[in-house]
C-alpha cells in the first residue's frame, strides 16, 4: 500500500489494518428526555470509504458532532486515528478533516484569508500549503475567488471552499457531513475521485449522504442508521444479496420505514 | 392584519433568546436580572424621576407658566437618542437582516415587510427606553401635581414616543439605501451610517458646549415662555409638546393630535415603503465586490504564523469588517471623550475642575485617589460598554462549532478573544488617560502607574466578560446586530462590571475616609485587589469557561 507522509498529523502505526475511526457504544440524549443515540457502535478502518445514510433526524449529524469533539457523548468512547476524542482531543481533531453541514462560515473573510487561517491552525507549512491550495483551488475552480471576500461567493462556492480547508493539512480521517450538496457535477466529481484516492493510501473516509447513487458507487461500505439506532453496518453487496432484486432505493425506503 | 401580527411575531422570536438558551441557565438568568434591575435600571429610573420632579417644582414655583419646559426638553432629548441609536438598528433590521432572503420571495407587500419589521425593531428597542420615559412623567405629573388621568395619558405617551424618532430612521434609511442602490459595498453604506451616527453625537455635544452649558442656567433658560432650544426640539419632534401639554391639562384634544400626529407619520413612512423598500433592498447580498488581484500572488504570499497570531487576525477583521461589530465594539470607544468634553463642559461656572487640577499638582491624597478610581472605574466601564469581551464567544454565532473541533485548545481562544479587547479598549484607555496625564501635567511615574492601574482594570473586566459569555452565549442570531443588541449577556455584564466598579472605588473611597489609612496604601491595596481581581477571572476562564465551552450543545 503505497504511504504519504502527513502533515504535523501524530503518525499511527499501520493505518491500513488499525480502526482509523471507532465509535463503541455511544449513547446521546438531548436535553435528559430526546435520545439522538442509543448504544450505537461502528468503526471505520484505513482505506475504507464508509457512507453513513439515514433519513433526516436519525442522528447522523449529531454523530458528526461527537466523532468531532462539538458534543460529547453520554455513553462510549470515540476515538479517532487511535486518539480518544476525550482524552486527547487535540491530536485527535488533528487527525481530522471535517466538513461540516453549512458553509456559511466567517464570510467577510476573504477565502484566502480563510485558507490561511485554517493553515495555521493546523500547522501546514508554507510549502505544503501553496502547493495544497493551488492544487485544490485549481480542481474545484476557485483559484480567481480565492482574493474575494466569501461573502460574494455562491452557496456551491462556499462548500467548495469548505473542502478545501478541510483537506489541505492532509487529514488521516475525513469525517464530511453531506459534503455534495451544492456541489457541480465537475467538483462532485473531483470530490468522489480525491475520497478514492485518500483512502488508497490507506487513509478513512466516513462520510453522510442522502445520495443513495452516490453511496452506491462510492462506498466500500454503508451504515443505515436510524432514530438512534444501527440498522444496518456492511458492504452494499450483502444487502442487496439479502433482499433479492431489489433496488437500493427500495431496500433503504423498506429499512427505514418500518 | 393576521399576517402582519404573524410577522412580527416571528421577527421578535428571532431577537428574544430561544426557549433552549433560557433554559440552558435559569438561576444565572434570575440572579443576573435582580443584578441589573438593582444596580442599573433602579438607580436610574429613580434618578430621572427625581431630576424631572425638581425640574418641573422649581419651574413651577418661578409662577411663568413654563414649568412643562423641564420634562419637554427632557422627551425632546430622548427622542433624539432614540433617533441617533435607531438609524443603525433601522438600518441593520430592513436591509442587512438574515430574514430578508426568505421575506422577500413571500407574496408580501413592502409595506408588509416593513411594517412587521419596524414593529420589531420599535418593540426591542423600546424596552429599554420606557422605563426612563415612564420615570420622566411620573416626575413630570407628581412634582406639577396634575389629576389622576393624566397617568393614563402618561402611559400612551411612554408606549408610543419613539414612534416618530423611529419613523425618521426608518424614512432615512430606505432614502439613502434607494439612491445608494448601485453602490456595490454595501457594508460601506452601513458602516458610513455608523461614522454618522457618531458625528451626530459629538456636533450636539459641540453644540451644548458652545451654548455655555450650565445647570443653573438651564433652569433660568428654561423658565423662558419662548426657549429657542425648545423651539428648535419642537419642530423636528411636534409630537412632543402635545403629549406634555395634554398631562397639563388632561386635554382630550392635545392627545387626539398628539396620537394624529404619529398616525400620520407612520402613514407616510408605509407609503414611501411601498415605493422606496424593494428598489433598495432587492439584490443586496450580492453587494460585495470582486477584487481582481492575481490570486497566484496570493497564494505564493502565503506565510505560516503562529496559530494564535492568525487567529488575532481572524478576530480583528472581523470587527473591522462586520458594520455592527465595528460600530457598536470599535467605534463606541471614541465616544468616550465626546462625553468626558461633555463633563467637563457641564461644570460651567463651578470651579470643581480647577480645584480638581489644582488638587492633583499639589498632590492631594483625595484628589489623586478619586482620579486613580475615576481610572479603574472607566476603564472596566470602556470594556463592558465595548462588549468585545462579552460578546466574544456569541459573535461565532450558528458556527460556534469552529470552536470545538478546530485543533486550539479552548484556553487559547479565549486568550486570542480577551487580547483583541484588550488591545481595543486598552489602547483607547490609555490614548485618554495619557493626554488627561499631561493635561494635567503630572510626572512619568504617575502616567505609568495609571497606565498599569487602566490595563489591569481592562484586563480583569475583559476575561470576567468572557466568563460571562461562557456561561449563556447567544448563538442564534439573524443578523450581527442582534448579537449585540438582543443580547441580555452584554446588559448583564455591564451591570455587573457598574456594580464590580461601585464596590471597588466606592469601597476604597470610604477606607480612605474612615480609617487612618493614607492614599499609598489605600492605593496598594487598590491595586492588590485588582492583581486579585485579574487572577480570579483569568482562572474562571481557565477552568469555568472552558468546561462551559466543553459541555455547550449546539
Amino acid at each position: 500500500m503505497q504511504r504519504q507522509r502527513l502533515i504535523n498529523v501524530p503518525a499511527q502505526p499501520d493505518k491500513g489494518v488499525m480502526n482509523m475511526i471507532k465509535f463503541q457504544n455511544v449513547t446521546k440524549t438531548y436535553n435528559k428526555s430526546v435520545k439522538a443515540l442509543d448504544d450505537v457502535s461502528f468503526n471505520v478502518k484505513g482505506g475504507e470509504i464508509v457512507g453513513f445514510i439515514g433519513p433526516n433526524g436519525s442522528g447522523k449529524t449529531t454523530t458528526m458532532k461527537l466523532l468531532t469533539g462539538i458534543i460529547k457523548p453520554d455513553k462510549g468512547k470515540i476515538a479517532v486515528n487511535g486518539f480518544d476524542i476525550k482524552e486527547d482531543p487535540i491530536k485527535a481533531k488533528q487527525s481530522i478533516g471535517y466538513i461540516a453541514d453549512s458553509p456559511d462560515m466567517f464570510l467577510r473573510l476573504k477565502g484566502a484569508e480563510f485558507l490561511e487561517l485554517i493553515g495555521d491552525i493546523y500547522k501546514v507549512s508554507e510549502k505544503d500549503r501553496r502547493e495544497r491550495i493551488a492544487m485544490l483551488a485549481e480542481k474545484f475552480g476557485l483559484t480567481e475567488a480565492l482574493s474575494s471576500p466569501m461573502m460574494s461567493y455562491s452557496h456551491g462556492m462556499r462548500q467548495k471552499m469548505m473542502v478545501i480547508a478541510a483537506l489541505m493539512h492532509k487529514p488521516p480521517v475525513w469525517i464530511l457531513d453531506e459534503p455534495m450538496i451544492g456541489l457541480d457535477p465537475k467538483s462532485a466529481f473531483e470530490l468522489k475521485q480525491l475520497m478514492r484516492d485518500h483512502t488508497k493510501e490507506g487513509n478513512a473516509v466516513f462520510f453522510s449522504t442522502h445520495v443513495l447513487e452516490v453511496a452506491e458507487k462510492l462506498c466500500d461500505r454503508v451504515v443505515i442508521i436510524k432514530k438512534g439506532t444501527i440498522l444496518y453496518n456492511g458492504t452494499l453487496e450483502e444487502l442487496e444479496k439479502q433482499n433479492k432484486n431489489e433496488s437500493l432505493e427500495n431496500i433503504f425506503l423498506e429499512l427505514t420505514e418500518k | 392584519m393576521k399576517m402582519y401580527l404573524r410577522l412580527v411575531s416571528a421577527l421578535i422570536q428571532g431577537v428574544e433568546p430561544s426557549d433552549k438558551e433560557k433554559k440552558r441557565n435559569k438561576v444565572f438568568y434570575i440572579v443576573m436580572s435582580l443584578i441589573a434591575g438593582v444596580g442599573i435600571m433602579l438607580p436610574m429610573t429613580f434618578f430621572v424621576g427625581v431630576i424631572i420632579f425638581s425640574l418641573t417644582g422649581s419651574l413651577r414655583s418661578l409662577e411663568l407658566g413654563t414649568a412643562q419646559n423641564g420634562v419637554e426638553l427632557f422627551l425632546h432629548l430622548i427622542s433624539s437618542f432614540s433617533f441617533i441609536f435607531g438609524l443603525n438598528v433601522i438600518f441593520s433590521v430592513f436591509y442587512f437582516a438574515g430574514d430578508i432572503e426568505n421575506l422577500l420571495p413571500l407574496p408580501l407587500r413592502p409595506s408588509q415587510i416593513i411594517g412587521a419589521k419596524f414593529t420589531a425593531a420599535f418593540i426591542s428597542e423600546s424596552v429599554m427606553e420606557l422605563l426612563v420615559i415612564i420615570a420622566a412623567l411620573a416626575g413630570y405629573i407628581i412634582g406639577g401635581g396634575m389629576p389622576f388621568w393624566s397617568w393614563l395619558i402618561a402611559l400612551i405617551g411612554t408606549v408610543t414616543l419613539p414612534i416618530l424618532p423611529l419613523v425618521y430612521c426608518g424614512i432615512i434609511c430606505m432614502v439613502v439605501m434607494y439612491f445608494t442602490r448601485f453602490v456595490k459595498n454595501k457594508d460601506t453604506v452601513n458602516k458610513i451610517t455608523g461614522i454618522f451616527t457618531f458625528i451626530i453625537i459629538g456636533g450636539i455635544v459641540f453644540l451644548i458646549s458652545k451654548s455655555g452649558f450650565d445647570t443653573n442656567e438651564l433652569i433660568k433658560a428654561m423658565s423662558q415662555p419662548d426657549n429657542a432650544v425648545l423651539g428648535v426640539m419642537n419642530c423636528i419632534f411636534p409630537h412632543v409638546p402635545f403629549l406634555v401639554n395634554s398631562m397639563d391639562g388632561a386635554n382630550i384634544w392635545q392627545i387626539l393630535v398628539y396620537l394624529v400626529i404619529n398616525g400620520a407619520a407612520v402613514a407616510i413612512f408605509m407609503m414611501l415603503a411601498q415605493v422606496l423598500y424593494f428598489p433598495g433592498v432587492i439584490g443586496i447580498g450580492q453587494g460585495a465586490a470582486r477584487s481582481r488581484k492575481s490570486s497566484e500572488n496570493i497564494i505564493s504570499r502565503m506565510k505560516k504564523h503562529r496559530p494564535s497570531l492568525t487567529y488575532l487576525k481572524k478576530e480583528f477583521r472581523l470587527l473591522l469588517r462586520t458594520p455592527a461589530y465595528f460600530t457598536n465594539c470599535v467605534m463606541i470607544n471614541l465616544i468616550w471623550p465626546i462625553f468626558l468634553y461633555l463633563l467637563v463642559v457641564m461644570q460651567g461656572q463651578t470651579n470643581f475642575l480647577e480645584s480638581f487640577i489644582y488638587g492633583i499638582h499639589s498632590g492631594d491624597e483625595e484628589t489623586v485617589l478619586l482620579f486613580m478610581l475615576g481610572i479603574i472605574a472607566s476603564s472596566v466601564l470602556v470594556t463592558a460598554v465595548n462588549c468585545i469581551a462579552s460578546s466574544a464567544l456569541t459573535r461565532e454565532g450558528k458556527h460556534f462549532a469552529f470552536v470545538k473541533y478546530i485543533p486550539l485548545p479552548y484556553i487559547a481562544q479565549i486568550n486570542v478573544k480577551a487580547l483583541i479587547s484588550i488591545i481595543i479598549s486598552g489602547s483607547g484607555m490609555l490614548i485618554y488617560v495619557i493626554a488627561a496625564c499631561i493635561w494635567l501635567n503630572t510626572g512619568i511615574k504617575f502616567i505609568i502607574f495609571c497606565c498599569l492601574l487602566s490595563l489591569l482594570s481592562v484586563s480583569f473586566a475583559t476575561y470576567f466578560g468572557i466568563y460571562m459569555d461562557s456561561v449563556n452565549p447567544k448563538l442564534i442570531w439573524d443578523d450581527e446586530l442582534n448579537a449585540l443588541r438582543g443580547n441580555y449577556n452584554i446588559f448583564f455584564n455591564m451591570a455587573m462590571a457598574i456594580v464590580i466598579a461601585a464596590v471597588l472605588c466606592a469601597g476604597s473611597y470610604l477606607l480612605f475616609k474612615f480609617t487612618d489609612l493614607g492614599s499609598i496604601t489605600v492605593l496598594i491595596i487598590l491595586f492588590t485587589v485588582v492583581m486579585i481581581l485579574n487572577a480570579v477571572s483569568y482562572l474562571l476562564c481557565h477552568y469555568k469557561a472552558t468546561k462551559n465551552i466543553d459541555n455547550m450543545m449546539i
